[in-house]
This record gives C-alpha cells, structure tokens and sequence, in this order.
C-alpha cells in the first residue's frame, strides 16, 4: 500500500484515502460481481451453497453442521481397538 | 504480540491479560447463564432436537454481514433457503455487535484505569471499519474461496494507516493486543477437549503424531538452517501451517508475542495457501487414485482453514458421490482445532522459559523466570476451555448448553473481537521493518517447504491409520 516516494509526497493525504477507497470500491462492487458470474466459479459457489458449506469458517464451530462422529465411520474403522 | 504501554498500564490499573481474562471469562459465564436461564423444558437432552445445543438468548444481540454477491445491502437480510420469499433483517444485530466491541474496549479500558471518554470515539470508528471487513469478506466470491476475514481487516487500516494516518484522538482506542487477548479467552470455549476423541486412535494419530513433528520440525529448520532472524515469526508460520491456519496464528502469536507484522505476513501466507489447496488437492486425490476417507483425512491435515477443509471435502465427494470425504476431513480438522489451546499453551512456556530468557539479566531460577514472562492470558484461554470441556462430558444438557452459548453467542463474539484487533494491527503496521526478511523470500520457501513435509507425512499417517491399520477387515 505504499506509494513511490515521488508521487506519495504530491498526493494530498485525503486524496490518497479517496483514490484507495474508490479502487477497491470498483473491485468490490463491480470486478467481484463479475467474477462471480463466471461458469467454473457460478459452480463452485452453488456446490457450496446447495451442501450448507460455510468454507470462510475459521474453525469448526462457525461451520452450518457440526462436524460429529459420522454414523458409518464404526462399520469402517476400528476406533479403538481391544486386542480382541 | 509485542508487548506494549505495558507501563503506564501497570500504574493505575489492571494489567492488560488480566482485564483481557476478567472481560472474557465473565462473557463466556453469561453466555451459559443465559443459556441455562433460557433451557428448553421438552427434549432438553436430545441432540436431534437441538443439533446447534440450546438456543441462546443472546444469539439476538450479535450477527455480522451475510454473504451477499451484487449489492452490500444484501448483507443486511438472512434469506431462508427453503423459502426465498421469508427474509429476517439483521441490521440490528450487527450494530449490537459492534456495540459489544465498544463496550468490551470501554469495560477493558475502565479495568486498566485509563479514561474511557478518551476511548469510546476511537472505539466506535474502529467497530464501524470492522464492520466493513466482515462486509468485504461476505462478498460470495471472496467468502467461497475462503479469503477470511481477518485479510481484509487488516487491508482497512493498511489503507488508512497508510494514507491519512493515525489521528491522536484515535489513538487510546488502538488496543488490538488487549482486543485479540480477551478474543482468545473467550475463544477457549470453542476448543472443546473431548472432540479430540471423535475420531478414536485413527484420528489422534493422524492429529497428534503429524502436527507436532510438522511444527517443531519447521520451527527448528527456519532458526537453524535458514537462519530467519525472528524466532516468532517461524513459529507463527509454523503453526498456521501445521496447525489450523488464522486461528492457530493468532493464539501462537499471541503465546509467543509475535509482531503484528509477523502475524499479518502469516496469516497473508496461510490464506493464499489454502485457497490453492483448496482447488487443487480433490482433483488431485481423484486423479490418483487415492481412497476416497483416506483423501478426506489428508486434506483435514492439510489444508489449514476449517472451512476450506470442508469445501475441499465436498468437492471431492461432488466427483465421487460421496459425502464421507467432507465428514472425516472436517472432523479430523476439528479435531486439530481442539488442540489449538494445548500447542498455544506449550508454545507460551517454550517462549518464557528458553527462547525470551535474559541470559545476562540476574540469576533466578527457571520457573520464576518463565512464570514473570509468561502470557498470563493464556491461562484465561485454558482455563475457558477446560471449564467448558468438563461441561460438555458431564451431561449430555450440559453439553447442548455448551453447543448453544458457543454457536449463538460466543464465536460471533470472538469473530467481533479478531476483527476489529485485526483492524487495529493494520493501521500500526509498518511493512518496512520486515522488509529485508520479505525480500529474501525466507518466508516464502519456510512456508512451503513445511507445507510440503506436512502433505507427506499427513498423507502417510492417514494412509496408514484410515487405509491400512484401522481399517474393519483389513489385517495388519
């Protein structure tokens, strides 16, 4: 986020805020949007949304299901074993 | 993090961890006072009832932006799934999340005696720019491809830190130190120890066998062979690596007071990573021919960000048609997100006892010395968690209490809390200080360097324990 010294010292401070706000303004509000319409990645977020998959969870409580024992793991893993 | 003021903190107040531990502890105890106050009176013990645990009363007081795709106003309204028609406005919510924000900041400032008039201006302009990181991650591009939110709160005060600046009046409200701690002990509640179980002797062999070795491995080989100057920032990137990506950089960081700019530089690495991962390891696995629960395990050791280990699990089960992918990859995620108190812990004592010692400073024995250094507001963070551990086995209502305090209230909470320290850190970062270690692209290499013993030894592991050893009807 820095400028080259040059330019940085003619730009007046607030100007400097309005330029970085209105860039990611434009990415935010109309690069984003488009990217979002392209076919691979169309697919992508409707795979996640039809699933109630939350991929920004930071950790597994933010996620929409709570990742529980699934029920069929006992019939294909010995969890823990006897000795038997 | 570095610590700072810690003087004139010692003054007239509190310390910082201390307030940090009173604030969060005493959340995390109305979140289950509510909870109890509010337990249903049919059912209370059935999980197929209340698979999210108890609703919580509190739930109503905190939200962030929803994912929205054309226009941010989109983020204000939750749109039911099975009905678009049916929308819940959550305007409210997120305004009362930022006012938690402020008051945490004012209460924390009162506890440490300084003036919370100086404070509340500064703290209610930072509650705003967090809200706008959260808006920004809820872009659908961005929050599908798992760009967190804690990227975008540091780019806010990057942006204004390196545009106008730092006003003075903002200053006293700059405490994203005192904002990650107390974010971190409200957090313990989250890391629950009984969910390192659910996946038996597979999954802790898997978790606890590959993750320490990955972690000390790559610590060690960024101090001694590539000669990375800052000790914290090997361990940081070492553990978001190993570990669970962002929140595990931010609990190691916080143990071993790594540097803003350490942490940014991490989490920045971290994110990149596990969006590359995220897309190219389910084709890969598919490609390879490799068991499908085996692919799971891998990719839950692997891929650090939890919600990214489930996308990449559901993408791998879309190709397969099958769903046991993204269950084992999100348990043994979880599993790994349970240990995040334990290695923040272990981290903490390495720090204050070996690595910060002052060789030339009085002779004192080594617990005395380790116990003045060490991060007091970790033992908030376990103890949160141990607390809430014992009360998740003690009952299964209890343990509904617990799941309902956490997903109504206490991760928004701490999801609050990360953000606005974040924002914090981005206005006081300064890249320069690092600049040398960033252009010699140490960083870079120790990153994937560990990145790429972690996908080989996970791998193994899972092979081993998911494929082969604990396998029904396979013999050793």
């Amino acid at each position: 986020m820095t400028f080259p010294p040059g330019i940085a010292h003619t730009i007046p401070p607030g100007l400097r805020l309005g330029l970085a706000m209105a860039i990611l303004a434009a990415v935010w509000l109309v690069v984003l949007p488009s990217i979002g319409r392209y076919p691979a990645v169309d697919r992508h977020v409707r795979l996640m949304e039809s699933r109630d998959v939350n991929p920004s969870a930071m950790v597994y409580t933010e996620l929409e299901h709570l990742p529980l024992r699934p029920a069929w793991i006992e019939h294909h893993l010995v969890l823990w074993p006897t000795g038997n | 993090m570095a610590a700072d003021s810690g003087a004139d903190v010692h003054k007239r107040g509190l310390h910082e961890d201390s307030a940090a531990i009173l604030i969060g502890v005493a959340l995390v105890a109305l979140a289950l006072a509510i909870g109890w106050s509010g337990r249903p009176a049919e059912d209370a013990a059935s999980r197929k009832a209340f698979p999210k645990g108890w609703p919580n009363r509190l739930a109503a007081t905190i939200d962030k932006p929803q994912t929205w795709s054309d226009a941010p106003k989109q983020a204000l309204v939750v749109v039911d799934k099975k009905d678009p028609t049916k929308v819940k406005p959550v305007a409210i919510p997120i305004l009362l999340g930022m006012a938690w924000v402020v008051g945490i900041l004012a209460a924390g400032t009162l506890l440490r005696g300084q003036s919370v008039a100086a404070v509340l201006p500064g703290a209610c302009l930072l509650a705003l720019l967090g809200g706008l990181a959260y808006l920004m991650a809820a872009q659908k591009v961005i929050n599908y491809y798992n760009l967190e939110y804690p990227l975008w709160a540091l780019l806010v005060g990057l942006v204004i830190g390196n545009t106008i600046g730092v006003g003075k009046w903002l200053e006293p409200a700059l405490q994203g130190e005192f904002l990650i701690k107390a974010g971190l002990v409200v957090f313990g509640a989250e890391v629950l120890f009984s969910r390192l179980l659910e996946l038996g002797l597979p999954g802790l062999l898997t978790s606890w066998v590959v993750t320490p070795i990955v972690l000390v491995v790559t610590y060690l080989f960024g101090v001694h062979w590539m000669k990375i100057p800052s000790k914290s920032l090997c361990m940081v990137i070492s553990a978001d690596m190993s570990v669970c990506g962002v929140s595990a950089a931010i609990a190691t960081g916080a143990a071993c007071k790594a540097k803003k700019e350490e942490l940014s530089l991490a989490i920045g690495l971290s994110l990149v990573f596990t969006v590359a991962m995220m897309v190219v390891m389910p084709p890969f696995i598919q490609w390879a021919g490799i068991d499908p629960i085996v692919g799971g395990a891998w990719l839950g050791g692997t891929i650090d960000a939890t919600g990214a280990v489930v996308a990449a699990g559901e993408m791998l089960g879309k190709n397969l048609e099958d769903k046991r992918p993204a269950e084992v990859a999100a348990t043994v995620k979880m599993i790994q997100n349970s240990m995040i108190g334990i290695i923040a812990f272990a981290v903490a004592v390495y720090w204050a006892g070996w690595v910060d010692r002052d060789a030339a400073g009085p002779k004192t024995s080594l617990a005395t010395e380790a116990w003045r250094r060490f991060p007091k507001f970790i033992l908030g963070f376990i103890g949160t968690s141990i607390v809430c551990s014992w009360l998740f086995t003690a009952s299964p209502e209890f343990a509904l209490l617990v799941d309902g305090a956490i997903q109504g209230f206490t991760s928004r909470l701490r999801g609050w809390l990360f953000c606005v320290g974040f924002v914090c850190m981005g206005l006081q970062t300064n890249f320069r200080e690092l600049a040398p270690t960033l252009a010699s692209g140490r960083p870079l290499i120790l990153y994937c360097l560990g990145q790429s013993l972690n996908l080989a030894l996970s791998l193994a592991m899972a092979s081993l324990t998911f494929g082969w050893l604990f396998r029904q009807g396979a013999s050793p």
